[in-house]
């Protein structure tokens, strides 16, 4: 019998870790990482639940990691400018997985939501783990912190 | 904005709130906090290694038991081989304690004659040496006996220590994960970023003085049988694990050895003035070289906090507290810091 004290009560249910893994894997941040890799990494994450209009986190936070809509739709804002509303599969925060810097926008639930934050200690940890596989998650994570940048930059541009 | 809202009042408060947390926790498990602190800390020296098996296809059950079956076996070693030899350390220093009483008298007596003799001062040497004598002789004892009780101890953590340690590789990631669940969503990732912060320094911290530790004691242990003084392995382990304290632990070293150097037959001045170089070199060394090779910057901490944090957490927690006093502070001042940084930012979007 499992003892009640070390055991897991918030384990995640098998269908639950897929569907998260799955979301992972459609996102760039997961390309050409083995989907048992991806699992395992998912089982170390955290579901969180935030009612419609609670904050996900302020512009200044210190953040700890990216997340990723689950269920729900969150919306980002910076200087009163609404810059994206997300929804299931979408990835938001990854800055904190590369630099310990404040978070730069507001996100908001807007609708009941479930949210899954992958933190920058759990990628640290697989790093150590799987060292190939971490400098390819960097790679992809590098490349979708440029993708942003260019689409800043091109967005200030239009202007 | 009201003194209240301040983010230096909302961090104090916070911040009185995790501290009474950590020390009423620390009173309810004080009869186990030994074996829990050891458990702890072959946690963070296995759980590299444990990682490294697992990396190696290595199934994590399995990777734990090896890391305690090297404990097990590294355990009968110190018990089979070193303990003994401790153990008639010990007994040597126990039937020098007369010798030990005799010639401290004996280099009272020569001071007070050349007080005397040079200053005319006229001083009673014999009160002072009496009162110093029952003094020592009953501190002898009752250290002798506390050894006598540690190792007691020891063999029921012998038990313990390995169980704990079990768990803490097998579970701890996993239960430290329910327990930061349960923070509000507003508090997560801060929660999450303390702790990251805190353990990182935590683990480099433990590593580093155990390493520390280890090289002091093998190099006062040489020292001290090259130099010829008496029991030189105990008195080098002993000179290890006072090095655990910074600033007090190396003076208590010193007048160690020169009470055992005292109590050589025949006394020779000489081994004393050389146990004290070994000493001042082991500090030389440990400072120049150890200390930036393996505990770097894991507890940047001022002298007088680092005294100051000695003395408070000694009076309340007795030697185990001495021991934690210097990571425990600098674990706080990460807590309070990063609350500090929180609580400011929020007080600044509040006002704009």
């Amino acid at each position: 019998m499992a003892n009640i004290f070390w055991s897991n009560i918030f384990r995640k249910g098998d269908s639950e870790l897929h569907t998260i893994a799955s979301l992972w894997q459609a996102t760039p941040l997961f390309s050409n990482i083995p989907e048992r890799q991806t699992e395992m990494l998912c089982s170390k994450m955290h579901v969180r639940r935030f009612k419609p209009g609670e904050t996900v986190f302020s512009q200044g936070d210190q953040g700890a990691g990216a997340i990723l809509v689950l269920e729900g739709t969150v919306r980002v804002m910076a200087n009163q400018t609404q810059l994206a509303q997300l929804e299931s599969g979408d990835f938001f925060g990854e800055i904190a997985l590369a630099a310990p810097e404040r978070r730069t926008a507001d996100a908001t639930a807007t609708s009941a939501s479930r949210l899954v934050y992958f933190l920058k200690q759990d990628l640290e940890e697989w790093i150590e783990y799987e060292p190939r596989l971490g400098a390819r998650f960097l790679m992809n994570l590098s490349a979708a912190l440029a993708q942003r940048l260019f689409e800043a930059n091109k967005l200030i541009a239009d202007r | 904005m009201s003194w209240e809202k301040s983010p230096h009042i909302q961090t104090f408060k916070l911040f009185a709130i995790v501290v009474a947390v950590c020390l009423s926790s620390f009173y309810l498990i004080s009869s186990v906090l030994v074996p829990v602190v050891i458990s702890f800390t072959l946690y963070a020296l296995f759980e590299p290694a444990t990682l490294y098996l697992v990396r190696h296809n290595f199934n994590h059950s399995l990777s734990i038991m090896i890391m305690l079956v090297f404990l097990l076996i590294v355990s009968v070693l110190i018990i089979g081989f070193a303990l003994p030899a401790l153990f008639d350390q010990v007994t040597l220093l126990q039937s020098k304690l007369p010798q030990i009483a005799k010639q401290l008298e004996k280099l009272l007596t020569g001071y007070g004659e050349f007080l005397a003799n040079e200053f005319g001062a006229n001083v009673d040497i014999s009160e002072l040496t009496l009162s110093i004598l029952s003094e020592s002789s009953s501190l002898g004892q009752s250290a002798l006996i506390k050894v006598s009780n540690s190792l007691l101890n020891f063999v029921i953590f012998f038990i313990l220590v390995p169980f704990l340690t079990y768990y803490l590789l097998k579970d701890f990631k996993r239960a430290r994960n329910d327990l930061m669940n349960w923070l509000p969503n507003s508090s997560f990732e801060l929660g999450w970023l303390i702790y990251h912060n805190v353990s990182r320094q935590l683990n480099a911290y433990t590593r580093g003085v155990m390493l520390q530790s280890l090289i002091m004691a093998v190099f006062c242990s040489l020292g001290f049988s090259l130099i010829g003084l008496d029991i030189p392995v105990l008195l080098g382990a002993i000179t290890g694990m006072l090095n655990l304290v910074p600033y007090v632990g190396p003076v208590i070293s010193v007048i160690l050895a020169l009470l055992v150097g005292a109590a050589m037959t025949p006394f020779e001045p000489s081994v004393l003035y050389l146990a004290v170089a070994v000493i001042i070199a082991a500090q030389i060394f440990d400072n120049l070289v150890v200390i930036p090779a393996v505990v770097a910057h894991a507890v940047d901490l001022h002298p007088v906090q680092a005294i100051l944090g000695i003395i408070i957490f000694g009076s309340l927690f007795g030697t185990v507290g001495v021991i934690l006093a210097m990571p425990a502070i600098a674990a706080g001042k990460i807590v309070i810091s990063n609350i500090y940084a929180d609580m400011a930012n929020a007080s600044l979007k509040s006002v704009a």
